[in-house]
């Protein structure tokens, strides 16, 4: 089904619309971010009229709904069929995540374990965005490979800040064109050109329950983020780390985790190594393996965040649904290769 | 969780208030479950520093902080359980030490110490899910089976107005004014509170007392606010942006004002106040700081349009707080009592960042034409006209004054609000206050025997200057203030609220008109006592109501 979100002055927004979806949901799904906020039908923060179509309202508390024909609350309406919905905001007003292009200039190139390199980059102040660094622990920039059309996404290692600094953890991928770029050319001073920030990687701040995050390899940037996020907040929640790599030289520098767990005193680290080197006194096998350990050991059941490479996110939430892990205590994040 | 303290409560189930998830406000339930357990502790303490009161053994930072903790858990301010985890494990430290000088004090006075109940006692548990367990001893509704809807809808009355009181207290506090007469009376709140009382006189006494405590409370905030600030002057307020970098002040701290506009001096950056901190403009002392440059937005419930809008960080001083969107969530800022998970907590000495965050972001690119509204008519402005609104009454040229005060929210009843200042009579006076305002206090109104027909009296524990205004009115003509053409239209939202109608009650003000909807924590049977008592009326349609006022008056 289509919905069409009429503005205040007149704008006209094509939303799909699922069946059993509400609109205000799918208008979220299609980018388009609505006023709302119990999201229960009691506030009236999303009020609207229906003005052509049929559609369901869910149960909602009488004095929130609108007068007149057609008023529903959107997180509690249904479409049975194409609707017309006139909302009481102006076109600008409806928030969007239009991904913002910028500039930054290469501040830092620095080795980051074997074959991998810390990337810094400062951003070019900008008339729309301003000059800080602005995105939400978790998500990725995308990267022109200057004169080039390659595009890279690399998640963020840092947190938000006003200096504009975003911090990468890039993998260079033997043969490939932008982290070959990366490790050859590429040199402190070049300007490159970004898209950012997107992605949806975050931590569920509401949740009660303990975590258990999973990196493998350079999937440890984004993890790297939210534990300072975490750190930054002083949140509490307990907290596991498995960081898993092929050879223990792939990890980051010991001081980077000394540091964290200095700023997070409940964070426990398991470092999984899959092929050690004489010598290794720590887990043998992935990270994966680590995780079913953990698990089986742990009383509540976790949220578990986990950032790797394809198969070893299939191979995490193959142990994570074992352990008995809802499928919605899961949050994944794919390393691009 | 179960929480019914604010207006938007959900009355969906059988029973009316948030049990689910979250709360309608964006509270989840472990947040709510903690806030119910740092209230249980705040009771306990309660039990000592009474005590240690009326040994003339007060302990001052128990006191601020029973404040302050009060302030946290009203709706819309703290919604960051990491905070209340902190803040419960904080309070036992403090119950411990106030029960040691509880024991000391009333030794030495050759007194001995009494026994006292459950909440004195509490050991909150050392980690979260241990806490969690624990919270139904601590819930509003503990007990209810056995001592019924009644008295849980009293003792919550008292509870959220005692809120409301800790707020204004601490408002007032941070800027200095205290006085042992407040803090004892919130001790002594607590304490009643703590003993379960299921009198039903005995707790509707309790709220009087309250009211009453929370006039001196409001006194002293206004003492303050004058005292620091100077005396509120009619003054017109720019409502719309000037080119630069911008600050946007938003909550009711008129300190956390002052503190932002001394570290953004000469730094290039405009301060704009939002919401309650419109009548920061009326103050001398901060009207002086020429870059507080506008007012901008209107009230809370449209703050996720509007922040997001605004091209520079924001910072909440106290409620309203709702959930950050995403497009914002980095560059606004909590202070006081205020919390959410993920948002940077700023002290007046680490303003920095605020400075760093206006300068990184890029502020309004051009000057919009200039708009204004005026504000700034609280008890001195009002009172210095006293002659001729006195004479504009006796000519006829006056026949009615409103007070139209109170809170916004979101919901679509509180339109009769907008609708009763519009179709008020030309031949009367409308006086506003609160941030329900904003929903009229840009129409024209004209003026009136010399005074403008919207007089905007300030925030909304300026209601003590409104009561001021009314009481000399009723001095000229010699009356008391019920036969006064005066009728007052309250919107409320949370507990600030009903510690101003607790106040009314005590001083007796009748036929206070209630909305837009009653609290969902009165149960009919207390509800027919207020309208009894006290001649409370729910709001109906804005015409019908005007019509009945006026035909009462006349």
């Amino acid at each position: 089904m289509d919905v069409t979100i009429v503005t205040r002055d007149g704008a006209r927004l094509g939303v799909p619309c699922a069946e059993g979806q509400n609109v205000l949901a799918a208008a979220e799904e299609a980018g388009l971010y609505l006023p709302s906020m119990c999201r229960e039908g009691s506030c009236g923060m999303c009020a609207a009229h229906v003005t052509e179509g049929a559609y369901e309202m869910g149960a909602c508390a009488e004095g929130a709904l609108p007068k007149g024909e057609g008023g529903v609350l959107l997180c509690r309406c249904l479409a049975l069929s194409d609707l017309v919905v006139e909302v009481p905001v102006r076109d600008e007003q409806i928030g969007r995540h239009r991904v913002p292009e910028r500039r930054a200039v290469i501040a830092g190139l620095v080795p980051a374990g074997a074959g991998a390199l810390a990337v810094t980059l400062q951003l070019e102040a900008d008339e729309t965005y301003g000059a800080a660094a602005d995105f939400v622990p978790g998500q990725f920039f995308e990267m022109t490979l200057p004169g080039a059309d390659v595009r890279r996404a690399y998640s963020l290692a840092n947190l938000p800040n006003w200096d504009g600094r975003l911090e990468f953890i890039i993998r260079l991928v033997p043969g490939g064109r932008f982290s070959g770029w990366l490790a050859a050319e590429a040199r402190v001073g070049q300007m490159l050109e970004l898209r950012g920030p997107m992605g949806h990687f975050a931590l569920d701040e509401a949740s009660p329950r303990p975590r258990v995050l999973v990196a493998g390899g350079c999937g440890v940037a984004p993890i790297l983020s939210l534990l300072r996020q975490m750190a930054e907040y002083g949140d509490a929640t307990p907290v596991h780390l498995i960081y898993g790599a092929n050879r223990e030289a792939e990890f980051l520098p010991p001081h980077v985790l000394a540091e964290m767990k200095a700023a997070l005193p409940q964070l426990d680290v398991t470092y999984a190594v899959w092929h050690p080197e004489a010598g290794w006194n720590g887990f043998v096998g992935t990270a994966a393996e680590a995780l079913s350990v953990v698990l089986a050991s742990g009383a509540a059941v976790p949220d578990i965040y986990v950032c790797g490479p394809p198969r070893m996110l299939e191979a995490v939430e193959g142990a994570a649904l074992a352990a008995g892990v809802p499928a919605a205590q899961f949050f994944a994040e794919r390393v691009q290769s | 969780m179960f929480c019914f303290q604010c207006e938007q409560t959900s009355r969906d189930g059988a029973t009316a208030g948030c049990a689910g998830a979250k709360g309608v406000c964006g509270k989840d339930e472990v947040t709510a479950d903690l806030q119910d357990l740092l209230i249980y502790e705040l009771k306990g303490i309660g039990q000592y520093t009474h005590r240690l009161h009326k040994l003339g053994k007060p302990d001052a930072d128990a006191d601020r902080f029973s404040l302050y903790a009060l302030f946290t858990t009203l709706t819309n301010v703290n919604f960051n359980r990491a905070r209340f985890t902190d803040m419960i494990a904080e309070a036992a430290t403090i119950r411990d030490r106030v029960a040691k000088a509880y024991e000391v004090e009333a030794a030495a006075a050759g007194k001995i110490p009494a026994m006292l109940g459950a909440a004195a006692h509490y050991q909150p548990a050392g980690d979260l899910s241990g806490l969690l367990a624990q919270a139904p001893v601590a819930s509003v509704r503990a007990g209810v089976e056995k001592v019924g809807e009644d008295v849980i809808g009293l003792r919550s009355l008292i509870l959220y107005g005692l809120k409301g009181v800790a707020a204004y207290a601490h408002h007032a506090e941070v800027l200095g004014e205290e006085r042992e007469e407040i803090y004892a009376g919130v001790a002594k709140a607590l304490d009643f509170l703590a003993s379960d009382s299921t009198d039903i006189e005995a707790l509707l006494g309790e709220a009087l007392e309250l009211g009453k405590l929370n006039y001196t409370v409001m006194e002293t905030l206004d003492a303050a606010n004058t005292g620091n600030f100077g005396t509120p002057t009619p003054t017109a307020v720019r409502t719309t942006p000037v080119a630069g970098k911008c600050i946007l002040v938003s909550g009711h701290d008129f300190g956390d004002l002052r503190a932002i506009l001394e570290a953004t001096k000469d730094q290039g950056i405009n301060v704009y106040t939002h919401g309650e901190v419109l009548p920061a403009h009326a103050y001398p002392k901060l009207h002086a700081y020429p870059h507080l440059v506008g007012n901008y937005g209107g009230a809370w419930q449209n703050q996720q349009i509007e922040f997001a809008a605004f091209p520079g960080p924001i910072v909440m001083t106290s409620n309203c707080l709702i959930e950050p969107q995403p497009s914002y969530r980095n560059r606004i800022f909590t202070m006081g009592p205020v919390g959410w998970p993920g948002l940077k907590h700023l002290t007046h000495n680490d303003l920095g960042i605020l400075v760093q965050a206006a300068k990184a972001t890029p502020g309004f690119a051009t000057t919009a034409p200039e708009k204004q509204i005026l504000i700034g008519f609280a008890r001195d402005t009002v009172l210095g006209v006293a002659g001729t609104v006195v004479e504009a009454v006796k000519s006829g040229a006056v026949k009615h004054f409103f007070l139209i005060g109170g809170c916004d929210g979101a919901a679509p009843g509180r339109n009769y609000y907008t609708d009763f200042a519009d179709n008020a009579p030309q031949d009367t006076v409308v006086l506003t206050l609160g941030c329900g305002k904003y929903r009229f206090n840009t129409h024209d109104f004209g003026t009136i025997g010399g005074l403008p027909r919207l007089l905007d009296v300030g925030q909304c524990n300026d209601t003590y200057s409104a009561i001021q205004i009314a009481l000399a009115l009723a001095n000229a003509f010699n009356c008391g203030v019920n036969e006064l053409p005066l009728t007052l239209v309250i919107s409320w939202f949370e507990q600030k609220a009903a510690a101003v109608l607790l106040t009314l009650l005590a001083l007796g003000v009748r036929n206070i008109r209630l909305g837009p909807s009653l609290p969902a924590f009165l149960t009919p049977n207390l509800i027919n006592v207020l309208v009894e008592k006290f001649g409370i009326q729910p709001v109906t349609d804005a015409k019908a109501d005007i019509q009945a006022a006026l035909t009462r008056a006349a």
